[in-house]
């Protein structure tokens, strides 16, 4: 860059801005349309105007008084909260293991985790839907709790233990000199150092389970558990002929809103909790 | 989990304990069943939840009944979606797992021999199926029966009629060519003259294709249900779909629509004839009044010269779940809800044929309801639609090989379906 | 198979802590070591066999059989005649190559984009962060969420792109728009995680190689082929590996876009019918093995055929 001149950068910066530009117009348009969806009336739902032309709040009002949807909510926030927190906990172990550790298994750990991470999701849900009409699972939170865990672990345990090497570990090692045991090291020295990636991810398990389809949609058929991507698709309207297009949208529209929130703040580490547990070449 | 959504239905503080203990144990052994809306109801008495798909006004019904149960018992009206699919998708899904929260439920006239099968019905006998045989109509009340057993109440029949504006064409046609004729006059002309069917991927296009041939005295299936016939009634129905499809009036998104999308069209102005179910009409008079001064009905027409048609029938039939645990009550509830004065209220108010014969004399339904002996002329020789466990895959099957019905070949097609609704039948085939 | 592919992995990811090993006498120190990553490995290892590898063996069991829920009568033991049923259903190889075309199709186009956004993301003068932060919203975004938005999109009347690019017509209800109307939602939801990816490989590219190349009056392309992209080269494999297989799984954006009507259906929307709507466990369960085997063969011919390095497998060099 320094070989470039003062003036030319006047221009590049204009042409860098126009890209911006660009990219913004693409991530957004379509988070826009369904937000501008949500905002119509009934009788401009079908305007296809991108802008409403006269704005209601009724779509909101709507899903926030039917019980379909707000036990959706309940479902997806629930489950989402304590799939992370256990998929989270279950990795940090296996991830501080990994990262630190010496014992014969890490080999075999991590291919599972690998192969898991590219396991085809569909392929469990005919196994999982019969074991857990048996077992009772069928239709529940562990019912759902549990395959999330699941596919949430090798996100958790590569993006953990790639942050774990960041660690200063000599503090450990210091830890160790005055007497404590590798576990209390662990928790008293290590785990507090360990928090900010661990907070990045939970956002990104967070993400995960907030998204999954597949399994709420095959393992669930009642508002007892149902999730809301899945309860989206099951949208009946209150009538017969009532097209359910401005419900579906405002209920789009507040699952999204943690996505957004997630990425206003936290863009830098999930970012970095991205990029660190994938490749560095 | 019981801080995520605060007191929003009674009784669910036990369940979510509930949902705790399991998790707890992790994969436990035969956690108690997961009870769907089964909170306590009103006073305290038992709740009959009821699955049915929307049906504007039906909640007056089911409080109509709730007046009369007296607080023995509480019916709670349960809106499945919108589409046939998509509601047997659902109650299929609970059923499989024994969910004991679904006490009656509302079946497509067609699903009665894969549930019966299944065992996820149950029968209607004794009292309870000398009250249901009195007074219906036997053709609706041959889909609720399998095997020789009863195991549905007829909730409400359905029958598709030809609906015309006779501003357009003064005499309705009475048969299929006629009507295309017809229609290609009036294209002539300028005026409005599309022929609306519904021709979507979906169970309204097996609905026409059904009635088509049976119009033409064919057999898809044989009548034990297992094997797969497609005789030249057939072959000819799929020849009289074809010339629809390809024949400049037909809808250019032919094979996208579905009943109410035909049904705008119909209002719109753009078409001269609809094949449709009765609900139309009432939407007519509302949403066009000085259009439905010209809107008429007549029989479905034939496809053979001098052969009146024999549409398909449709409708609902109520059943009571093997695993409710109010069996007395849902079979109360469900008679309630199909009793006389029930379907007299339906009818006038939501459009859906009575299945008791004695609800069409009544006064009140002559003038509100003045399709009635249309209707119930086409009652008296329906088709019924293929009587088998394996309909489903069927009809999936037939939507799937007859989309887009202008791709249609006749001789063809017909192999194709033989072969591949053999395999449906067996529960082998794959689903496309 | 899945063996060579945790041992390709694996193998350097030990290397990690390569100068330990070889001590023939394990010291007290040593074996306490070993219990403790034994101990912090074993939840997550005994969830993740036990809600994956146990089923995938059970449905191999049910595939073998003939079990349809709504025949419970008619469960039978029929060895491998579902394989055959599925194999020579023109169905499953129609849905099969839908898939396929998606996947490729798709892939292809992201990773051109990811790159183009990659390069933004990593050079911008003005707005990096803001670039950072909005590509993150169709990663974080729930993919049913946006294909409702693409649905109401190109739906006719209601939408504000369906009357633009085809007036008069219903894309969703034709067999190639609705293809491409999919590939348009996979590439929009997913190429920023395809970007974030090759951006991790981009920052490896040293500066001062690409300096030298300009001193020697190699032209911004030429730069970026000759020595951007060999640098980038194990980054580019792993994100198409991640990327294919994702892909290959598509089902989100079919069921609510098309549902798998006009020949739409992939495999993963296939063997949800067959299970869920069909309720034929054999057959839906053999289709589960073949996506199973189907997956695995593209991860297998990744890492041999272009000698992939899985993620993680990489970390020896970043002590």
């Amino acid at each position: 860059m320094a070989i470039i001149g003062g003036t030319e950068t006047t221009g590049r910066k204009v042409r860098w801005a126009l890209l911006d530009v660009v990219v913004v117009v693409y991530a957004l348009v379509p988070v826009l349309w369904i937000v501008s969806l949500s905002f119509k009336t009934t009788d401009t739902l079908t305007d296809g105007n991108f802008i409403p032309r006269k704005w209601t709040l009724d779509n909101y009002r709507t899903i926030f008084t039917t019980t379909e949807f707000v036990r959706a909510l309940g479902n997806s926030i629930g489950i989402a909260l304590i799939s992370t927190a256990i998929a989270v906990v279950l990795g940090t172990m296996a991830a501080y293991a990994i990262a630190r550790l010496d014992f014969p298994g890490k080999r075999a750990l991590i291919g599972v985790s690998l192969l898991i991470a590219m396991f085809p999701q569909v392929s469990l849900v005919s196994p999982l839907f019969e074991t857990e009409r048996t077992l009772g699972l069928f239709n529940t939170w562990p019912g759902l709790i549990l395959p999330y865990i699941t596919f949430a672990l090798p996100l958790s345990i590569y993006t953990l233990s790639a942050f774990f090497r960041e660690i200063p570990w000599e503090l450990e090692k210091a830890a160790k000199m005055d007497g404590a045991t590798p576990g209390q090291a662990f928790r008293r020295v290590i785990a507090p150092l360990a928090a900010p990636g661990v907070f990045t991810t939970a956002i990104l398990v967070f993400i995960f389970c907030w998204n999954d389809f597949v399994f709420a949609i095959s393992l669930t058929s009642t508002s007892a558990s149902r999730t809301v991507p899945a309860a989206l698709s099951f949208f009946t309207g209150s009538s017969q002929f009532e097209d359910p297009a401005g419900s579906i949208s405002a209920a789009a529209v507040v699952i999204t809103v943690p996505i957004i929130v997630f990425v206003l703040f936290f863009q830098r580490r999930i970012v970095a909790g991205l990029t660190s547990g994938a490749v560095k070449g | 989990m019981r801080g995520a959504h605060p007191g929003v239905v009674p009784g669910r503080r036990g369940r979510s304990r509930r949902y705790r203990a399991a998790a707890a144990l992790g994969a436990a052994f035969l956690a108690a069943p997961m009870v769907a809306a089964c909170g306590s109801g009103g006073g305290g008495g038992t709740t009959i939840n009821v699955y049915y798909g929307p049906e504007e006004n039906f909640q007056n019904v089911v409080e109509a009944c709730n007046a009369k149960a007296a607080g023995r018992y509480r019916i709670v009206y349960n809106t499945l979606p919108r589409e046939a699919d998509g509601q047997r998708e659902q109650m299929v899904r609970r059923l499989a797992a024994g969910d004991p929260g679904m006490d009656v439920l509302g079946l497509d006239v067609t699903w009665t021999p894969e549930f019966a099968e299944a065992g996820w019905i149950e029968e209607w006998a004794g009292q309870n199926r000398a009250d249901v045989e009195s007074g219906t109509l036997p053709g609706p009340l041959k889909t609720a029966t399998y095997h020789g057993k009863l195991y549905a109440a007829p909730k409400n029949t359905n029958v598709q009629l030809l609906w015309y504006r006779d501003d357009l064409v003064p005499n309705p046609p009475q048969t299929w060519d006629e009507m295309l004729s017809m229609a290609e006059q009036l294209k002539q002309q300028g005026k409005p003259n599309e022929v609306l069917v519904t021709g979507a991927q979906y169970e309204g296009l097996v609905a026409t294709y059904n009635t088509l041939v049976a119009s033409s005295g064919g057999h898809i299936i044989s009548d034990d249900g297992t094997r797969a016939v497609m005789d030249a009634g057939a072959v000819h129905a799929l020849d009289e779909l074809r010339k629809l499809a390809t024949s400049p009036v037909a809808d250019p998104s032919l094979s996208n629509d579905k009943e109410d999308s035909i049904r705008h069209t119909m209002e719109d102005g753009r078409a001269a004839f609809e094949l449709n179910w009765p609900f139309v009409y009432a939407s007519m008079r509302k949403d066009r009044p000085e259009l439905a001064a010209h809107f008429k009905w007549a029989p479905y027409p034939g496809t053979l010269p001098g052969m009146p048609g024999k549409a398909a029938i449709g409708g609902f039939n109520l059943a009571v779940s093997t695993y409710s645990r109010h069996k007395p009550e849902a079979f109360e509830a469900a008679k309630c809800l199909r009793s006389a004065e029930s379907q007299k209220y339906s009818a006038i108010n939501s459009g859906v044929p009575p299945t008791i014969e004695a609800v069409y004399a009544d006064p009140d339904m002559t003038q509100k309801y003045p399709m009635k002996d249309a209707i119930l002329q086409e009652l008296t020789d329906p088709a019924v639609r293929p009587i088998t466990p394996a309909y489903q895959n069927a009809s999936t099957v037939i939507s799937t090989v007859l989309s887009p019905p202008s791709g249609i070949d006749p001789q063809r097609t017909a192999d194709r379906l033989r072969k591949e609704l053999q395999d449906a039948l067996d529960s082998k085939g794959v689903l496309p | 198979m899945s063996e060579q592919l945790a041992t390709a992995v694996a193998s350097t990811a030990t290397t990690t802590k390569a100068p330990e090993k070889g001590k023939a006498v394990l010291s007290e120190g040593k074996r306490a070591e070993r219990r403790l990553g034994w101990l912090l490995c074993a939840p997550a290892a005994i969830v993740m066999l036990a809600v994956t590898g146990y089923p995938i063996v059970y449905s191999f069991w049910l595939s073998l059989q003939r079990f349809d829920l709504r025949f419970p009568a008619r469960r039978e033991f029929i060895g491998l005649d579902n394989y055959v049923t599925v194999l020579t259903s023109g169905y499953w190889w129609t849905a099969f190559g839908v898939t396929a075309v998606i996947t490729v199709i798709s892939v292809a186009i992201e990773l051109v984009l990811g790159m183009i956004l990659a390069l933004i993301m990593h050079r911008a003068l003005v707005g990096r962060g803001l670039v950072r932060t909005v590509s993150l919203i169709p990663y974080g975004i729930v993919t049913v969420v946006a294909a409702f938005s693409w649905r109401y999109a190109w739906t006719p009347k209601t939408g504000y792109l369906a009357d633009l690019v085809s007036p008069g017509g219903a894309p969703l209800t034709e067999r190639l728009p609705s293809l491409a109307i999919i590939i348009l939602a996979e590439v929009w939801k997913t190429t920023p995680f395809m970007a974030l990816l090759l951006m991790a490989g981009l920052a490896l590219v040293p500066d001062d190689l690409l300096k030298a190349a300009a001193m020697d009056g190699a032209s911004a392309w030429q730069r970026f082929v000759k020595v951007t992209l060999p640098v980038m080269k194990p980054a580019i494999l792993v994100a198409l590996l991640f990327r294919t297989l994702d892909a290959f799984r598509v089902f989100d954006n079919i069921f609510i876009l098309t549902n798998g009507a006009q020949q739409t259906s992939s495999v993963s929307i296939q063997a949800y019918d067959n299970l869920i709507k069909g309720l034929n466990l054999g057959i839906g369960s053999t289709m589960s093995i073949l996506i199973f085997l189907t997956v695995a063969v593209i991860a297998f011919l990744f890492v041999k055929g272009f000698g992939t390095a899985a993620p993680g497998s990489d970390q020896g060099g970043r002590r």
